[in-house]
C-alpha cells in the first residue's frame, strides 16, 4: 500500500470520528444548558470555554458567548477543528484516495458534506441544532458501516481503524482531562451528577455506565471512561483496538516495522490495565492524565514515521 | 370544456438548419429514435425535471467533478448530464469504427517513422518544418525504441456531423485523452434514474472499456515482467481530470500515484509503500510531456518523477501514451491526416477530416483574412474551447487581434468553415426538449490489437446555438446508446 494512501485513509478516518465527537460533545453541553436554565450555573459560559479546551481551540476574537462559540465549532468552515471543518478534511483524505477506496466509501463522505453544507439544513440547524448533531453521528455511523461492509479487511482497513481508534482515545482523555478541573471543586451532589452525566453523554457512553455501574458518580464516571474493556471510547478499550489494527498492519508489511509503535503502545495500556481499581483518582491523577495524553500524541508520531514516511 | 393537449416535451422543438439526430427534415422521427420519442412523448415535463433532478443529484453524491480553469467559481463543478441518451445504429457505428482504426494504425506508423526513419519527410509527404516547428516533436526521442512500437494506446478522436449527417474527424486527441470515465459513468447514472426508456433497445455495453485498457498496458510491459506493475499517474486531487483518475484506477483494481509517490532507483521506477519500495513496471500517465520529468522537460514541473525519462528510455518502464505523440493531434499536422493514411495504408480516409485551411499557404492566409467573420480559427496548441475564434460569433475587434496574431505566427493557426455540429432534443430551463449543438468522442485503444469500445463521450453545447462543447465552457454530456 502506498505510504500516501495510508496516510489518507487514517486522517480520513480519524478526521470523521472528531467530527463526530465534537457533534456528541456540543449536543450535550446544548441539553446541559437547557437542563441547568433554572439555576445560575445555566448563565455563565463556563462549559462552552471547557469545549473549547476539550477541542485545543483559543476563544475566537469577540466570540465568548455559548452561541457564537457554538456556532464556531459547528459551521465554520475557516475553522478546521469545527464540524464542518472536520468533514472537510475528512473528504478532502477521502479524495486523494478515490482510486483506493470504494464507490460507497466515498459516497458516504460526500453526500455528508453536501447535506451538512445545504443552505437550509444550515440555517434550520442555527435555531435547533440536533438535528445537525445527528445528521452528523449518522453520517459518520454510515460511514464506519460501510467501510466495514463494503471494504476488504486488509492492510487499508486497518489504518482506518487505526484513526478511529486512536482519534477515540485522545479524546476521551482531553475530554477527562479538561472536566476533571473544570468540575472538581463541585460540591452539590445534584449538580455532580448532572455535570459528570454530561460528560458521559458527550462520550455516548451514559447508558452504558449505567448498566454497569449504576448511579454517576464522579470517581466511577472516570474509571469507566478509563478502564472499561468493554465500552468503545474507554480509552482502555480504544487503544486496545488501536493495537490489533497495529499488529495486524505488521502482518500485513511483512515485518518491515521496527515494531516501535506498538511497543510503545503496549507501554501506554500496561499502564492502564495494570491499576489498581478504585485507586484511580488520587492526588496525582491531574499530572497522570496529562502524561496518558502525551503518550497517546507520541504514538501518533511515531506512527506517521514508522507507515507514512517511506523514503 | 374541451380537452387541451397536455403539455408535451416536443411541443416546442424546432429544427434549424443543422442536421438534428433524432427527426429528419419532415419532423419525422427517425427509426432508430422512434421507440425513445415514443417513450419521451409519454412523459410530462414535471416527470420528467423530477428525473433530470435525480440525475444532478446522482452525479453531485458521485463527486463526479471536473475544475474550471480561469474561472472564479471555486474548484468543483458537476458536469451536467442530460438524460435523453444520443443513439448510433449499428450500420453508423460499424463505419465510425473502422473509421477510427483505420486513423490510428497510421497514426501510430506515423510516430514511429517521426522518431525513426523519417521517410515521409524524406518522399515530401509533410515539410519537416512543420514537424520541428510545432512544440510537440521530441528530439531527444529519435532513434529510442518504444515498447512494441506503439505510441498511442488511448486515442480520443472527437467526431462531428455536417448537414448532411456526414461524420467527419475534428481532431485527434493523442496526449492524454479524457472523458472516457464520463462516458462509463452517464451509462450507470441512466440506469439508475431511467431505466425504462432502456425498452425496446439491444445497447451495447461499454463497461469492459477498462478491462481493455488493463491488457494494452500490460501488453506493454518491458520484456521478463510476467505479472507487471501498472499504475496510474495522475497530477493530483486539483487536476480536472482528477474524477476520471481515480475512476479508471479504481476500475482497473492499479494504485493512483502522484509524482511524489514515485522515487527513481537504480534506473527503475519505485513507489513508496509501507513495505517500503516497490518496483514499477508501466505508467498510465496522465501528465503531460513537459510535466512529467524536471530532469528532462520543464524543470519547474512538481508534479514529474525526475528521472523518468530515462528509465524510460533505457526501456526499464513502459509509458502510455509514449513520449512525444503530441505532433499527431498538433492541430498544425490534422489537415495532413488522410495524406498520412494514404502514405502508410494505401487507402483512402474512411472517415473524411474538416476542410481545414493553414496561413502558412499564401492562397489560404488571405482566405482566412477575407473571411474571418465565417471562419473559426484555432490555435493549434491549445485544447479545451480556448484561444478560439468562432466567425460568426465574434466582433470586429476580435476579428482585428486574430488577423493579426494569424499574420505574425501563421504556423500556430488554422481556421475551418464554421461547421453547423449536429443537434439533438436536450432539456433545458427544467421544461422542455430544445435542440442543441453536440459532438462525439469515442475512445481507441492500441494493443495487441486496436479496440473500440461501442460508444463514446457525447458533449453537448447547453447555451442556445452555441457550438462549444467543452466542459470547461458550459457544456454538458450525454449517454450514447451504440445498438446492436
Amino acid at each position: 500500500m502506498l505510504s500516501r494512501v495510508a496516510d489518507c485513509l487514517f486522517w480520513m478516518s480519524r478526521y470523521l470520528e472528531r467530527a463526530e465527537s465534537v457533534a456528541r460533545l456540543l449536543n450535550a453541553t446544548f441539553h446541559r444548558d437547557l437542563d441547568l436554565a433554572a439555576t445560575d450555573a445555566g448563565d455563565d459560559n463556563r462549559a462552552w470555554l471547557g469545549n473549547l479546551a476539550i477541542l485545543q481551540q483559543t476563544v475566537p476574537d469577540g466570540l465568548a458567548s455559548p452561541h457564537a462559540i457554538a456556532s464556531w465549532l459547528t459551521f465554520e468552515l475557516a475553522n478546521p477543528g469545527s464540524i464542518i471543518g472536520c468533514v472537510n478534511r475528512a473528504r478532502n483524505n477521502a479524495r486523494g484516495i478515490r482510486g483506493t477506496v470504494g464507490p460507497e466509501v466515498w459516497r458516504a463522505i460526500n453526500a455528508l458534506y453536501w447535506q451538512l453544507r445545504d443552505a437550509d439544513f444550515e440555517s434550520r440547524a442555527r435555531h435547533s441544532p440536533f438535528d445537525y448533531y445527528q445528521a452528523v453521528e449518522t453520517g459518520c455511523h454510515l460511514f464506519q458501516g460501510v467501510c466495514d461492509a463494503t471494504l476488504p479487511h486488509d492492510e487499508g482497513w486497518q489504518f482506518i481503524a487505526l484513526g478511529r481508534s486512536l482519534e477515540r482515545a485522545d479524546k476521551t482523555l482531553r475530554l477527562l482531562a479538561v472536566k476533571w478541573t473544570e468540575l472538581n471543586g463541585l460540591t452539590d451532589d445534584s449538580l455532580k451528577a448532572l455535570e459528570w452525566g454530561g460528560v458521559l453523554k458527550s462520550a455516548n457512553a451514559f447508558e452504558a455506565y449505567q448498566r454497569a455501574a449504576g448511579r454517576v458518580e464522579p470517581d466511577k464516571v472516570i474509571e469507566f471512561l478509563l478502564l472499561d474493556t468493554n465500552f468503545p471510547r474507554a480509552v482502555r478499550f480504544s487503544l486496545e483496538e488501536a493495537g490489533r489494527a497495529l499488529s495486524a498492519i505488521d502482518g500485513f508489511t511483512d515485518g518491515r516495522s521496527n515494531g516501535r509503535a506498538e511497543r510503545q503502545l503496549g507501554r501506554l495500556l500496561s499502564d492502564l490495565k495494570y491499576t489498581e481499581p478504585g485507586h484511580l483518582v488520587t492526588a496525582g491523577f491531574h499530572d497522570r492524565l496529562h502524561a496518558l495524553l502525551q503518550q497517546c500524541i507520541g504514538l501518533g508520531r511515531t506512527i506517521h514515521d514508522q507507515y507514512m514516511l517511506t523514503t | 370544456m374541451p380537452n387541451a393537449p397536455a403539455p408535451n416535451l416536443f411541443s416546442d422543438y424546432s429544427l434549424g438548419t443543422a442536421y438534428d439526430e433524432m427527426f429528419d427534415s419532415a419532423k419525422q422521427p427517425r427509426a432508430h429514435y422512434r421507440p425513445l420519442f415514443e417513450r419521451l412523448s409519454k412523459l410530462s415535463p414535471e416527470e420528467f425535471a423530477r428525473r433530470k433532478a435525480m440525475t444532478d443529484l446522482s452525479m453531485r453524491q458521485d463527486g463526479v467533478g471536473f475544475t474550471v480553469y480561469r474561472a472564479e467559481e471555486g474548484i468543483e463543478r458537476v458536469w451536467p448530464m442530460d438524460p435523453v441518451p444520443r443513439i448510433i445504429p449499428a450500420d453508423e457505428w460499424s463505419v465510425i469504427e473502422r473509421g477510427l482504426a483505420q486513423r490510428l494504425t497510421a497514426i501510430n506508423l506515423f510516430l514511429k517513422d517521426l522518431y525513426q526513419d523519417q521517410k515521409i519527410l524524406a518522399d515530401k509527404v509533410i515539410d519537416p518544418a512543420l514537424i520541428y516547428g510545432g512544440g510537440f516533436f521530441r528530439r531527444e526521442f529519435v532513434g529510442a525504441d518504444v515498447p512494441k512500437g506503439i505510441y498511442v494506446h488511448v486515442c480520443g478522436t472527437d467526431l462531428i456531423r455536417d448537414t448532411d449527417g456526414r461524420y467527419l474527424v475534428l481532431e485527434d486527441n493523442a496526449r492524454t485523452p479524457s472523458g472516457v470515465s464520463y462516458m462509463l459513468h452517464n451509462r450507470q447514472v441512466l440506469k439508475r434514474v431511467f431505466p425504462q426508456i432502456f425498452d425496446g433497445y439491444d445497447v451495447r455495453s461499454n463497461d469492459d472499456y477498462p478491462a481493455h485498457l488493463l491488457d494494452v498496458l500490460r501488453y506493454i510491459a518491458p520484456p521478463g515482467r510476467p505479472e507487471p506493475t501498472v499504475v496510474l499517474l495522475s497530477p493530483g486531487m486539483y487536476n480536472s481530470a482528477y474524477f476520471e483518475h481515480s475512476y479508471l484506477a479504481q476500475r482497473m483494481g492499479v494504485e493512483l500515484v502522484e509524482g511524489r509517490d514515485l522515487v527513481i532507483d537504480q534506473n527503475r521506477v519505485w513507489m513508496r509503500t509501507t513495505r517500503g519500495l516497490q518496483a514499477v513496471d508501466v505508467i498510465y500517465r496522465r501528465i503531460d510531456d513537459d510535466f512529467l520529468d524536471p530532469l528532462a522537460f520543464r524543470p519547474d514541473s512538481l508534479l514529474g518523477v525526475p528521472g523518468l525519462v530515462n528509465v524510460y528510455r533505457a526501456g526499464n518502464v513502459a509509458l502510455a501514451n509514449g513520449i512525444g505523440t503530441g505532433i499527431a493531434d498538433d492541430k498544425g499536422i490534422y489537415p495532413f491526416i488522410p495524406a498520412v493514411i494514404k502514405y502508410y495504408l494505401g487507402q483512402d480516409a474512411i472517415l473524411p477530416n474538416v476542410e481545414t485551411f493553414r496561413p502558412m499557404v499564401p492562397v489560404h492566409m488571405s482566405h482566412i483574412l477575407a473571411n474571418l467573420d465565417k471562419l473559426v480559427v484555432k490555435t493549434v496548441n491549445e485544447s479545451g474551447g480556448y484561444g478560439m475564434l468562432i466567425g460568426p460569433a465574434s466582433t470586429a475587434a476580435q476579428r482585428e487581434e486574430f488577423a493579426a496574431k494569424v499574420r505574425a505566427h501563421p504556423r500556430d493557426f488554422i481556421a475551418q468553415p464554421t461547421i453547423s455540429l449536429s443537434t439533438h432534443p436536450t432539456f433545458v430551463d427544467g421544461k422542455a426538449l430544445e435542440g442543441r449543438h453536440l459532438d462525439l468522442r469515442p475512445f481507441v485503444l492500441c494493443g495487441e490489437k486496436i479496440t473500440v469500445v461501442p460508444g463514446g463521450l457525447t458533449r453537448v453545447a447547453l447555451p442556445r446555438g452555441s457550438l462549444v462543447v467543452n466542459s470547461s465552457q458550459g457544456g454538458g454530456s450525454k449517454d450514447t446508446w451504440v445498438l446492436a
